[in-house]
């Protein structure tokens, strides 16, 4: 006899954010098995778990690793639901285009953004690493994203950011889209002078300036 | 603002500088270490593609720097990946830029067998990193402190296998990873003989350990036990010469546990130095800590008031050394490595 839903979901969140991905692939069957909701398993509980570990990264007890794993543990979860996502689960998401600027193949700060963003709920279209500046524009506006997310960790390719919101400028679509930029050796103050709408420290404040930047530019 | 006037003129030399930090003295001002590695390459005027693979233009970049700086270290340095390198990751080299990782020598776990220690006469860069080494010290060592850096076991790790993977395998398979870091270990334990066989300084840089990427509980096991043996190593073998530490990127989580790997001297990044003198200062000179972006985007002004408010946080100033928070960028305008080393000359002074 299948499980209650209220406890399977707690495997599910708690395997994402205890790093245990095998209890979650477990609860994900057994959602299947018992036909329970998918889109609601999803996002009570694998999403619940990783925004549950956010929060610890955020309070700087979780670190790089353990937020790789819980974010493993996430996408195996999905993985196995995916299929049973009936159509009436597709929303619209707010689309974000992500990616390290050319010259840079450091990608990890650019990783922990995009497995934050899978978990806000935003439509991620990452472009990797060592991404053409002119590339940036090109997919926002073919896939018609509102935000765009630039990271580097060297200072030889920070200019490259400035460079992106000029392309922007010289088509006249400048105010058509968010522009927000992360790395090592940015801060705000390099932020406020390239024209940038904003800048985040860590992959969680990342998140909280996204939404706050589509909430404004949707009023 | 012209500060020119008001800047007092050394009469100290450089390395009876940097000597007085390491015999308890009070030197005339505090040093300055602003971590010119790859911009020596534009004191000379070389590419920077060509510093980095010819020992004899990286030497004499470095000579340059320093004839045109007076800066009070000299660091001979090309990527953190140096060590891997030689031991078979694959590099990306550019004309007017570092060198980057573009293939990681280890795919899987059991490649980890065909792992060998470098040998330093041939292996990768390794021979023109000596060879820099060896003009530098034959050139100006009597006039300033020449080092050489390298990348600690799990930053040299992270060059071998993608650090993604490596990160997860600290949760995942520890045991690997330790097996990993011994072999990195052992390779740091050669360089650091090369080097002190030259009459230079080691200076082991673990920018993966940094508190951006691991917490203060892997600190203390995947990375303070083995930077240990490297610090041990340089304490029994270096005649003298103190263990010098660089971790660039955030560093505050990790203090408590970098004390366990009985360093000299922290040179610091994106961390509040004074913070890190509460923690450390009864044990460690520390470095730092201008803002390498700073250095390529701000005016002399702005480098000069940074600086100021540095020495300003140190207080009594022992131990300290004002310098950047990691690589001065390759592009930096000269006048602005200028300003911070004369900050150090105006603020930096004991007596006032």
């Amino acid at each position: 006899m299948a499980r209650e839903r209220g406890d399977i979901l707690k495997d599910l969140m708690d395997g994402v954010f205890l790093m245990d991905e095998a209890l979650v692939i477990k609860a994900a069957n057994e959602v299947v098995e018992a036909k329970y909701d998918a889109y609601d398993a999803i996002n009570n509980g694998l999403i619940a778990g990783m925004n549950q570990a956010g929060v610890l990264f955020d309070k700087e007890e979780y670190f790089v690793p353990e937020l790789l794993i819980c974010s493993d543990a996430m996408y195996a979860g999905i993985e196995i639901l995916r299929p049973h996502l009936k159509k009436s689960d597709a929303h619209e998401k707010h689309k974000v285009v992500i990616g390290v600027v050319e010259g840079d193949t450091h990608d990890i700060g650019k990783n922990l953004v995009k497995i934050m963003m899978d978990a806000a709920g935003f439509e991620v279209h990452d472009l990797g690493r060592n991404v053409p500046l002119a590339s940036f524009v090109e997919k926002a506006k073919e896939v018609g994203a509102k935000l765009i997310c630039l990271s580097t960790l060297m200072t030889t390719t920070m200019d490259g950011m400035a460079t992106v919101i000029e392309m922007l400028k010289e088509e006249g679509i400048r105010d058509s889209y968010k522009v927000i930029i992360g790395g090592g050796p940015i801060s705000q103050a390099f932020a406020n002078k390239i024209g940038a709408d904003g800048y985040a420290d860590n992959a969680a404040g990342a998140i909280k300036l996204s939404k706050s930047l589509l909430a404004q530019a949707a009023a | 603002m012209n500060t020119t006037a008001a800047i007092p003129a050394d009469t100290q030399g450089s390395l009876e500088r940097v000597l007085c930090y390491l015999k308890g003295e009070k030197p005339q001002r505090v040093a300055c270490f602003p971590l010119i590695l790859n911009h020596a390459a534009r004191v000379l005027g070389v590419p920077v593609g060509v510093y980095n693979r010819d020992g004899k233009v990286m030497g004499k970049a470095h000579v340059a720097a320093f004839r045109r700086y007076g800066n009070d270290l000299i660091l001979i340095f090309s990527t953190t990946s140096t060590l891997a390198e030689a031991m078979g990751t694959k590099m990306k080299f550019f004309d007017e830029d570092a060198p980057q990782i573009e293939e990681p020598f280890l795919k899987q776990h059991s490649d980890i067998s065909k792992l060998k220690l470098p040998d330093f006469s041939k292996d990768g860069r390794l021979p023109v990193y000596m060879e820099a080494t060896e003009i530098c010290v034959k050139e100006v060592g009597s006039e300033v402190v020449v080092s050489t850096v390298f990348g600690g076991p799990l930053t040299t790790a992270a060059a071998l296998y993608p650090v993604e993977l490596l990160t997860r395998d600290m949760i995942k398979n520890p045991a690997w990873v330790h097996e990993l870091l011994e072999i990195c270990t052992q390779a740091g334990i050669k360089f650091i003989d090369e080097i002190l066989k030259r009459g230079a300084l080691p200076i082991i840089v673990e920018p993966i350990g940094s508190g951006s990427l691991v917490s203060p509980r892997h600190f203390k096991e995947f990375v303070a036990p083995y930077l240990k043996r490297l610090a041990d190593h340089v304490h029994k073998t270096g005649g003298g010469m103190p263990a010098v530490l660089h971790i660039c990127g955030k560093t505050t989580p990790n203090f408590k546990a970098m004390l366990e790997a009985d360093f000299d001297i922290w040179s610091l990044d994106a961390c509040d130095l004074g913070e890190a003198k509460k923690v450390a200062g009864h044990r460690v000179a520390l470095v730092g800590n201008v803002i390498p972006a700073n250095l390529l985007k701000n005016t002399p002004e702005e480098i000069d008031a940074e600086a100021r408010e540095i020495c300003e946080k140190m207080g009594d100033k022992v131990g300290f050394i004002l310098g950047s928070g990691c690589e001065v960028p390759i592009n930096t305008p000269p006048e602005n490595i200028d300003a911070l080393i004369n900050a150090a000359r105006k603020y930096g002074r004991y007596d006032s």
